[in-house]
């Protein structure tokens, strides 16, 4: 909300530093978004929290600024006012409780006998709001002033008398700014005899809005219910000043007084006939809340020492009045600007605000007794760590990617989509972690880069049976020309292998079998699916090459991807004493079939060996010179 | 020749080696089986039984010296062959060493783990939950109702499977009040979203959340939490400032400022309150026996001031230049 540093002094009727001023109303919960200069005058745009909908204008600023510097504000300047001619239309509150109160006046006969003033004008610039034909500037600016929000009919459009009630079936509105709107049932409206002449509490329609041409004028003030108008606009895709005010609570006494404020403003201006401010207010009119509190319940939510009198006095300055006093509690009655106050914790806080947050005591805490457990959080950890001690980097990606991406790749299958992406490029949530770190390596190559190595933990989401899943996936690339003079590593399947052999190490994992892989996503002759015990966690291998292009790439890349949720937390346990006998090593070469795996070749050495066998070693692997065709020699 | 004579040759020869072999022929030249100490030693026979004694214990004296020396030299000269090898190992030492990629947690993590180091320390149990929610935990639970105008401060990316993506991990509050009761002292890190993307904000972010519930739990406990959070974290000359706000779950809610060393600009760098009771009933407690403060915090926010970074995005755009650093 902007506002001019000039109104806010006015209303306070003090002129302090607007460096003090803004600091202030910070330090009781105002917040300063920004300060800019304006005709001589600056503006100050608030950030104002949804709660305090009594702060959405001057005097509401202003009411709070001397609650906390104990000053005297008055709210209201009552004006009295009598019109000349009788208002001529029946005004109906069928949603009786959504529209308790509503007031209306017609103007006719408008001649300009000053010049408009200019301190409206620059009000109304100020807070953004455009001048639209000024009557409605003159309203618009008493909102600004008060908080109260009104609507400027052009009367001649209204057929009959006015109606307050809920929308009916597919009845429409056409609101200012051309938009054409479906009202559903729980939209509340004023309607003439034939239709919605405004979308209650948020907008007027076009076609009964003033324009130069109009004659004769019906302004309305009302009080709209906020739970009644809150999310409508936004159901809709837009919000107006009035919703805004309406949804956060406008002070239910005020719309009468600033009906006449306003018309005493335009009596200044033109010679003008105004009919009498008709007002129909029912009974579920909102009576003022009352919250009974003791003085305990203050100190023991705060930590204070608070003495009764101190917290009636602070509340007193906020025009919280004690009304009741019984042995057990105080009862206050709440004014009828905050809505925002309905439990003790609400005064509490309101205490509190005063007080001065910072001056509130600092309380040692007691330590409190929970059972401890070891959190996934920590074995997370360890394994990222385990990653960057085997040269990884830690990268982190977006949860979501374009579609395409995933489509090419043959992915999309079972995909979220988010229905309101921020665009296209993140419209869906990934299926693998294999673009994102693909993509991290494309704009890693294109920026030099001829060597990669990085890893991710990040979830992957998908329709089926798990949503989110936790994974950890890693990425080598290779193309290095110069290598460090005597560094003569090999990135190949083995080296990842080797990688993943250690981490299922480090961790205590046993029983992992590595199978050809069955991921499309892999080379199908140079990758593997790593199981534990018979279970599928993850792959591992070089990137089928008929993806590379589509990833925007020319070399293939090494990649793994595996479930952390299917790695299973292995303690520690019991420390088993070796042998005291020294190790033994024995060599044997095998020239066998090319089609026998290692695998088939280490099961036989562990089956015939039995207990005595510490571990196998494959020291060489030959398949060149005096070995036939189909055969290799393994050396164990 | 006598004793004394040969001690005086021994002596003398000893002086003169300067290799491997002269000391061998040295060994055998007195201790051999013709050796001149040995040789001297079969006179003993010759002796008178008297003086037999002295003259045995005058041979074993210098069989002792010979075998001293022939030990002394021995290392002199393994130490001296050892010395003239060492020269043709002659390395060039500011060569780089042998590569071994080490990689580097990211910034983000760094961040967090130190965060959450702190609060574990405290006693503090550390929770995660879906990203993926419902509506009910990520709004309804925490006293944010369809229609209430905080939902406006949460631009919420909606899924078409009906959930939403949480927009802060506030749901995991409720989800372990559900799941351990009360007493509770958890910490809370994770991937948020919201709909929102320019200098100082990414559509994904990380929070990390705290939560105590206990009995008779005060604002001015909370307070003490920040401010040993805040001195371990930016140090002990941080100036802070708690100012009123407004969070649906929270009731009396602060926001948490800290002054910074450079600009002397107030900076934001945390929410906190008090738990409200709407929030405790609704997960299952009793608003009336329990009350709980909890805090929470941009963890980019909390990189940034750390690590002086001037764009969010960079957090995200997974250069190597700059996660290697």
């Amino acid at each position: 909300m902007k506002v001019l540093y000039s109104n806010i002094t006015k209303a306070i009727k003090a002129k302090p530093k607007i460096e003090n001023l803004c600091e202030d109303l910070t330090l009781i919960g105002i917040e300063v978004d920004e300060i800019k200069s304006f005709q001589g005058d600056k503006i100050i745009d608030f950030d104002l929290t949804p709660n305090r909908g009594d702060c959405f204008s001057v005097k509401g600023l202003a009411r709070d600024y001397c609650a906390f510097k104990d000053k005297k504000f008055s709210s209201v300047t009552k004006k009295s006012f009598k019109g000349q001619t009788k208002f001529n239309k029946k005004i109906k509150l069928f949603a009786k409780d959504a529209c308790p109160a509503y007031s209306a006046v017609s103007i006719s006969n408008l001649k300009l006998i000053k010049k408009f003033p200019n301190y409206i004008k620059k009000t109304l610039k100020a807070a953004g709001i455009q001048s639209i034909h000024p009557l409605v500037d003159i309203v618009n600016f008493v909102m600004l002033e008060s908080g109260q929000p009104m609507h400027v009919f052009d009367q001649d459009k209204i057929e009959g008398d006015i109606e307050v009630r809920f929308a009916k079936t597919k009845e429409q509105i056409k609101i200012l700014g051309e938009k054409n709107l479906k009202l559903s049932k729980d939209c509340l409206v004023i309607a003439d005899e034939k239709e919605p002449i405004a979308f209650a509490g948020i907008s007027g329609s076009l076609n009964h809005s003033v324009s130069k041409k109009t004659q004769n004028f019906l302004i309305e003030s009302a009080f709209f219910r906020p739970s009644i108008v809150k999310g409508k606009a936004r159901r809709y895709g837009f919000q107006t000043d009035a919703s805004q005010r309406f949804e956060r609570g406008v002070d239910f006494n005020l719309h009468e007084d600033a009906l006449k404020e306003a018309l005493a403003i335009i009596q200044e201006i033109y010679q003008v006939d105004i009919s009498n401010v008709e007002t129909i207010k029912n009974k579920h009119f909102p009576k003022k809340k009352v919250i009974n509190i003791s003085t305990d319940d203050v100190n023991l939510k705060l930590g204070t020492e608070l003495k009764e009198n101190t917290i009636k006095s602070i509340l007193n300055r906020l025009e919280i009045k004690l009304i009741k006093k019984n042995k057990n509690f105080l009862t206050f009655e709440v004014p009828s600007h905050r809505f925002d106050l309905s439990i003790k914790e609400d005064l509490i806080e309101e205490v509190a605000r005063i007080v001065g947050y910072d001056n509130l005591p600092q309380i040692k805490n007691d330590p409190i007794t929970q059972h401890y457990e070891k959190s996934d959080y920590d074995f997370i950890n360890e394994v990222k760590t385990f990653m960057i001690n085997k040269g990884f980097n830690e990268v982190i990606n977006y949860s979501f990617l374009d579609r395409q991406i995933l489509k090419n790749l043959d992915i999309e299958n079972e995909s979220i989509s988010i229905k309101n992406p921020l665009n296209n490029s993140l419209n869906t949530l990934r299926t693998s972690l294999l673009p994102s770190l693909a993509t991290n390596l494309e704009f890693n190559i294109n920026r030099g880069q001829n060597f990669l190595s990085i890893f991710e933990m990040g979830k992957s989401f998908s329709n089926d049976t798990h949503t989110e899943e936790l994974n950890l996936a890693g990425l080598i690339y290779d193309d290095e020309k110069f290598k460090n003079w005597n560094t003569n590593q090999n990135y190949d399947f083995y080296y990842l292998k080797g990688i993943l052999e250690n981490l299922f190490a480090e961790f205590r994992i046993e029983k992992i079998f590595w199978k050809k892989s069955q991921n499309d996503l892999l080379h199908p002759y140079a990758s593997a699916d790593i199981y534990i015990k018979n279970k599928l966690v993850g792959s591992l291998g070089s990137i089928n090459p008929r993806f590379i292009k589509s990833l925007g790439l020319n070399k293939a890349f090494l990649y793994f991807e595996i479930k952390v949720e299917s790695l299973p937390r292995n303690d520690l346990g019991k420390l088993i004493a070796p042998s005291i006998y020294p190790i033994s090593q024995r060599d044997f070469s095998f020239e066998i079939d090319n089609k026998v795996s290692y695998e088939q070749i280490e099961n036989c050495i562990h089956i015939s060996s039995k207990n005595f066998l510490v571990g196998t070693k494959i020291f060489d692997v030959y398949d060149g010179k005096n070995i036939p065709d189909g055969k290799k020699k393994y050396c164990i | 020749m006598d004793l004394d004579a040969l001690k005086a040759n021994l002596v003398k020869d000893f002086q003169e080696i300067v290799s491997q072999e002269e000391l061998n022929q040295l060994k055998v030249k007195y201790l051999g089986k013709k050796g001149q100490i040995t040789e001297l030693s079969k006179n003993i026979k010759n002796l008178p039984s008297k003086e037999r004694p002295i003259f045995g214990k005058g041979i074993g004296e210098l069989r002792s010296l010979c075998e001293d020396l022939l030990d002394s030299f021995q290392e002199k000269i393994e130490l001296k062959i050892i010395n003239e090898s060492l020269e043709k190992d002659r390395i060039d030492v500011t060569l780089p060493g042998t590569f071994k990629s080490q990689g580097k947690l990211h910034p983000l993590t760094i961040t967090t783990k130190r965060i959450t180091d702190f609060f574990s320390s405290k006693g503090y149990l550390i929770e995660d939950g879906p990203e993926i929610e419902s509506d009910y935990y990520n709004f309804d639970a925490l006293n944010i109702p369809k229609d209430h105008p905080a939902r406006d401060m949460h631009d919420t990316f909606y899924l078409d499977n009906g959930n939403l993506l949480r927009t802060h991990t506030s749901p995991v509050q409720i989800r372990s009040i559900e799941k351990r009761g009360a007493p509770l002292k958890i910490i809370c890190p994770g991937k948020v979203y919201r709909s929102d993307a320019d200098k100082t904000h990414t559509p994904m972010f990380h929070q990390i959340e705290g939560l105590v519930i206990d009995e008779n739990v005060n604002f001015g406990h909370l307070k003490n939490e920040i401010m040993t959070f805040i001195d371990f974290f930016f140090g002990p000359d941080t100036k802070v400032r708690f100012r009123p706000s407004y969070f649906p779950f929270t009731e009396p809610s602060a926001e948490v400022d800290i002054m910074d060393k450079k600009s002397k600009n107030w900076l934001e760098i945390m929410g906190c309150g008090l738990v409200h009771p709407n929030v405790i009933d609704m997960a299952g407690l009793e608003s009336k026996k329990f009350s709980g403060f909890a805090f929470g915090m941009g963890i980019e926010r909390m990189a940034k001031l750390s690590y002086e970074i001037e764009d969010m995005r960079s957090l995200f755009s997974n250069d190597i230049k700059f996660l290697s650093q």
